[in-house]
């Protein structure tokens, strides 16, 4: 039991060290890969407590699949729009802490005076090991009492990969499918600029200054033929946003 | 060394939720804040284990199962409202975003 004390004051300390660090360093890639080594400890202490299938899932999900996720976005950012830190409001910067210490305090009291009660289950340790291990325990677990909420789940990932790759999309693009999509009635979710109906096709001053030339007559194309008439009331000076949106 | 009791890894489920509740308050990159939802997410997944093997259940472990698969959803998803802000010329501050509309 000691070597099991050790292990776990080791985890946890280390854990918590880099929970620290990934709250005060100022890199975002370094705070992601100390929440990486955060969860790594955490892995281990799930293992410690016999739920082993869960160190498993923690690593592969949160480790692996998550955290990838938040490297891959921070590359996605331009750095110059991260904030620097210790630029908020300096009252957050006192508050923040001395809550936090507050809480921690008042959690601290509540588990230390806690008292169990109610009865307890018979997933003992000797049961997992009958049934074969926590794996096994957790899968009768879910496919018999938790089943619905099992497929629920994935419902939720797939609405959540949809909205994800919905939400990122590039504007053009995105505003492009959703007229193809929902078939939208001509004009209606066009909101064009007011302005004096004088005819102003495209010229090539306008492609040059914007850039995106054929995707956005595309675009237009899908969405309304007559803009191209110069009825729908574009000016040459709002050209550009016309072209955007 | 003492023995281990379900009370250790409560404290530590704590400190690691009140560090990461503290790196909400404190920071304003919108992507570290994320970072520490997702690390008070992983103190509580954490207390949830111990109470689960404190009563011989496993309907903690079943819950933290939960809790993870709609963790990584809802990082998909916050990722892209982050990156959709950032694309739209605004920075990646807390400070900064008073809307969503627009």
């Amino acid at each position: 039991m000691a070597w099991n004390a050790l292990f776990f004051y080791l985890l946890s300390i280390i854990s918590v060290l880099a929970a620290i660090g990934m709250v005060a360093v100022r890199n975002p890639v370094h705070s992601a890969i100390f929440l990486v080594l955060t969860l790594f400890n955490t892995a281990g202490i799930f293992v410690m407590l016999g739920a082993e299938f869960l160190a498993a899932a923690q690593v592969i999900v949160y480790a692996g699949a998550v955290l990838v996720l938040m490297l891959f976005f921070l590359m996605l950012i331009d750095p110059e729009k991260l904030p620097e830190r210790g630029g908020g409001h300096p009252v957050q910067r006192i508050v923040g802490p001395l809550l936090g210490v507050i809480l921690f305090l008042e959690v601290a009291a509540a588990i230390a005076n806690r008292a169990t009660s109610g009865t307890t289950g018979n997933a003992t340790p000797e049961n997992i090991a009958f049934v074969g291990g926590s794996t096994q325990a957790i899968g009768n677990l879910l496919f018999t009492q938790y089943l619905l909420p099992f497929e629920v789940v994935s419902l939720v990932l797939l609405i959540g990969v949809v909205g994800a790759i919905v939400l990122a999309l590039p504007e053009r693009l995105g505003e492009r499918l959703a007229t193809i999509s929902l078939g939208h009635p001509r004009g209606t979710d066009l909101a064009l600029p007011e302005g004096p109906a004088t005819a102003a096709p495209i010229t090539r001053a306008d492609q040059q200054a914007t850039g995106a030339l054929e995707a956005t007559r595309e675009i237009i194309l899908v969405r309304d033929p007559d803009l191209y008439t110069g009825v729908g009331g574009r000016t040459s000076d709002v050209g550009e946003g016309t072209t955007q949106r | 060394m003492m023995e281990l009791t379900t009370n250790h890894f409560l404290f530590l489920s704590a400190a690691l939720f009140v560090i990461g509740l503290m790196g909400v308050l404190v920071r304003r990159n919108l992507i570290i804040m994320f970072m520490c939802v997702e690390l008070m997410m992983n103190a509580v997944n954490l207390s949830l284990v111990a109470f689960a093997r404190e009563t011989s259940t496993m309907y903690g472990e079943g819950f933290v199962l939960f809790t993870i698969a709609v963790a990584a959803a809802e990082a998909a998803v916050g990722l892209a409202i982050i990156l959709a802000l950032s694309r739209r010329s605004y920075s990646v501050d807390a400070d900064e975003f008073h809307a969503l509309y627009d």
